[in-house]
């Protein structure tokens, strides 16, 4: 069951979708919150305190990637896209506006509640008494969620952070994307490697200096990916 | 379809109808050939009349001087001495001269057929009646010409003979050289015509081609009308095949398009009936029991719905090309451990050959999951569910390299086994066809689905450059074993394509081919990460 008072903000333009969702989550244990513009949306996340963000991307008005970077730009809370078409392209632009996850109508309530309670996650803190992890230039304190290259604090949104911790536990040993999906993400077996693809990236734009040859956050070729120093 | 064209191919070569090319080779040399007969003919008639007439104008006038000079000698010398009066003439012996005079006659000649016996009577009797007279006509097979003088002094006749077949020798020499140039000129035109007639059909050849591509599936096919723009035969042959494909592609499309739309539209009401459904089963258990056993078929018929939309989007995306390998290397035997330990609780025992267990291929995880995924629902609904799944390495056989199987063409080979009531021989090639549900024999109950499931393993297979049958099982015993086997792909073979997520490498990416689409488009993660 769903952590008492978490509110989910779902944003959709089809009414029967939207009530009928809600009713679920509600039935899951959830606060709901509606809006059915993209607009009412932002104004809704601005005001109200909000700990997962569902959007759907077709709306009328300004779209389901714009509302997901507005909100990217606001806050760290885990966004989960809902698209009709499981193409290529509105996955990835989804997730690239910043999305944590996704979902592909028709799905089941329970699914997304899962995908709910997996992003909401906190980090799974370290063995104890390491309460620092060093990979070079690279700092992670899982314990308070912060993670400093150099001097400067870097800020991950808490997917990405959740993504590093994952691969710091463990440092040098290779995650294929299924572990990770499943870690991460919850995801079972059809889980979509592009997510972690997404993810890495984004996160590489963040901690290495060039994100073009990074040194910490590896690929290991037809494998999957790697942290080190 | 690439059998049939090739049968298409080899009716037209094995029949007796020459193709295009050789037929317009053929018409030209037969014109040629016709032009050349007309002229040389035309050459012979007019060379022999032109060189007889002048033989016989220029025979003629020595004939009517030598008559002179014979007529004059006559008159004054005894007649003993006309032998050499004869004898004494230009030309004399060449063939013969003869003189009639009353009766006695005196030849010079060096040919004793050429008496005056030899001369046709009408040309002696015309010359006797004091005209001149010029006869051509043929001795022993001899051509020759005869001209008669009268001698008016001494009432006789004087004859010259002479041989034509110096002229037939010529002409003979000119036909023999007419023919053999006629038949090189036939030969030659007939190579320039077939040499020609590849420039003439070229863009026959080019719209073959393109109907070819179209045939083999390319409907993007199209040809360049510019270049034919300018030909008023070419081009509504080549505008009309532009618009045959267009109007065939936009159809595909369509029919593809339909499909993918008309399963998007049914996802919005599923959502809200799946949300619904859901409200109301967390219901159930206070329900009256007729409610909730109605709200129990509902909600199976709502997931089976489900499946259904998923599964016809899922083959629209192959129909309409806009499917995607993502190879990646994978632990093969963990990943079908894995996942028919989840997609079963663990009821299913998974066994491999050995010499795979730790080895890493190349393969779409998703795909082969799905694969595995469809074949334990397929043995679920038909056959009371999967009694074992098999993970192999399959080397060619003696068979298999005689039907032309490259020996190092190993393979893996993945099968389901069931203890169903097996698939009869005549349903085994249909049951991966759409919509088939074959006859499994034990079909039972609520809950057999649309056969939509293993034509998208045949699918899911084909794209990744394998296949999918059904056969007994391994043990003979009753039932099923629903196999699909893959390319055994080494890692190496495979580019980075972690980074293909962005939109524009993720489209790049997009692939529609079979085996050959691995090979295709693939980017380096760390180059393309910028």
């Amino acid at each position: 069951m769903a952590v008492v008072g978490t509110r989910i903000l779902t944003v959709e333009d089809d009414e029967r979708i939207r009530t009928s969702v809600k009713l679920a989550l509600e039935d899951e244990g959830w606060h709901v919150e509606e809006a059915e513009t993209g607009e009412d949306a932002i104004s809704t996340f601005t005001r109200e305190p909000t700990d997962v963000v569902l959007i759907d991307i077709m709306l009328p008005g300004i779209d389901g990637f714009e509302v997901c970077r507005s909100v990217r730009r606001l806050s760290d809370v885990p966004i989960i896209m809902v698209t009709a078409r499981a193409d290529t392209h509105d996955v990835v632009a989804g997730l690239e506006a910043g999305a944590d996850d996704y979902l592909t109508k028709p799905f089941a309530p329970k699914e997304l509640s899962a995908r709910i309670r997996a992003l909401l996650r906190r980090a799974r803190p370290t063995a104890p008494g390491n309460p620092r992890l060093r990979f070079g230039d690279l700092e992670i304190v899982p314990q308070e969620g912060v993670v400093t290259r150099g001097d400067e604090q870097v800020h991950l949104t808490k997917t990405e952070f959740r993504l590093l911790v994952e691969l710091a536990n463990h440092p040098g040993t290779v995650f294929s994307r299924e572990d990770l999906l499943e870690k991460v993400w919850g995801h079972g077996v059809f889980g979509d490697g592009r997510l972690v693809d997404v993810h890495v990236r984004r996160l590489r734009t963040k901690v290495e200096a060039d994100p073009a040859n990074p040194r910490h956050v590896v690929t290991v070729r037809g494998l999957g990916y790697k942290l080190q120093s | 379809m690439t059998d049939h064209s090739a049968s298409y191919v080899d009716d037209r070569r094995f029949g007796l109808h020459p193709g295009l090319r050789a037929r317009i080779a053929i018409c030209v040399a037969i014109v040629t050939l016709m032009a050349s007969v007309v002229v040389a003919a035309t050459t012979m008639t007019v060379t022999r009349r032109t060189l007889i007439d002048q033989r016989e104008e220029s025979v003629s006038r020595r004939v009517l001087a030598n008559s002179r000079t014979v007529e004059g000698s006559i008159g004054r010398a005894a007649t003993q001495d006309v032998q050499t009066v004869l004898s004494s003439l230009p030309d004399a012996g060449k063939p013969s001269v003869i003189l009639a005079v009353n009766g006695r006659t005196v030849t010079a000649s060096l040919d004793t057929r050429f008496g005056v016996d030899a001369i046709p009577r009408s040309l002696r009797d015309r010359v006797e009646t004091g005209d001149s007279g010029i006869m051509r006509f043929v001795i022993e097979g001899q051509p020759v010409v005869a001209i008669g003088v009268p001698l008016s002094a001494q009432g006789g006749s004087y004859f010259e003979v002479y041989r034509l077949d110096d002229i037939d020798a010529g002409l003979r020499a000119l036909s023999w050289t007419l023919v053999l140039a006629t038949a090189l000129s036939t030969i030659a035109a007939g190579a320039v015509g077939y040499w020609a007639s590849r420039y003439t059909l070229r863009p026959l050849t080019r719209i073959g081609e393109a109907t070819e591509a179209v045939a083999l599936g390319q409907l993007d096919t199209r040809i360049d009308y510019d270049e034919y723009a300018h030909d008023a035969d070419l081009a509504p042959l080549v505008s009309n095949f532009n618009a045959m494909v267009e109007s065939l592609q936009d159809r595909i499309d369509r029919d593809a398009r339909f499909a993918s739309d008309v399963s998007h539209e049914l996802r919005s009401p599923l959502t809200t009936i799946n949300a619904a459904l859901q409200v109301l089963s967390n219901q159930a258990e206070q329900m009256p029991e007729r409610s909730a056993q109605a709200l129990d078929l509902l909600r199976l018929d709502v997931e089976r719905f489900t499946q259904l939309v998923e599964d016809l989007l899922e083959i629209s995306r192959f129909d309409a090309g806009a499917v995607r390998l993502e190879l990646d290397g994978v632990a093969i035997v963990a990943l079908v451990t894995s996942t028919v330990s989840n997609l079963t609780d663990g009821s299913v025992p998974v066994e491999s050959d050995p010499v795979l267990d730790d080895m890493v291929i190349a393969c779409d995880k998703r795909r082969v999951a799905r694969i595995l995924a469809n074949y334990l629902d397929n043995a679920r609904k038909y056959a009371d569910g999967a009694t074992g799944v098999f993970v192999e390495r399959h080397v060619p056989d003696a068979d298999e390299i005689e039907a032309g199987v490259a020996e190092d063409d190993v393979t893996l080979r993945i099968a389901v086994e069931d203890r169903g009531a097996g698939v009869p021989e005549s349903e085994r090639a249909r049951i991966f066809d759409r919509f088939n549900r074959g006859d499994q024999g034990g079909s039972r109950g609520s809950d057999v689905g649309v056969g939509l499931g293993l034509a998208l393993v045949a699918e899911h297979a084909r794209l990744q450059g394998g296949r999918v049958w059904v056969e007994d099982r391994d043990d003979g015993g009753q039932g099923s074993r629903f196999v699909v086997e893959l390319p055994l792909l080494p890692v190496d073979d495979v580019e980075e394509d972690l980074s293909a997520a962005t939109p524009e490498a993720a489209s790049a990416l997009t692939l529609t081919g079979e085996h050959k689409a691995i090979s295709v488009g693939a980017l380096d993660d760390e180059r393309g990460s910028t």
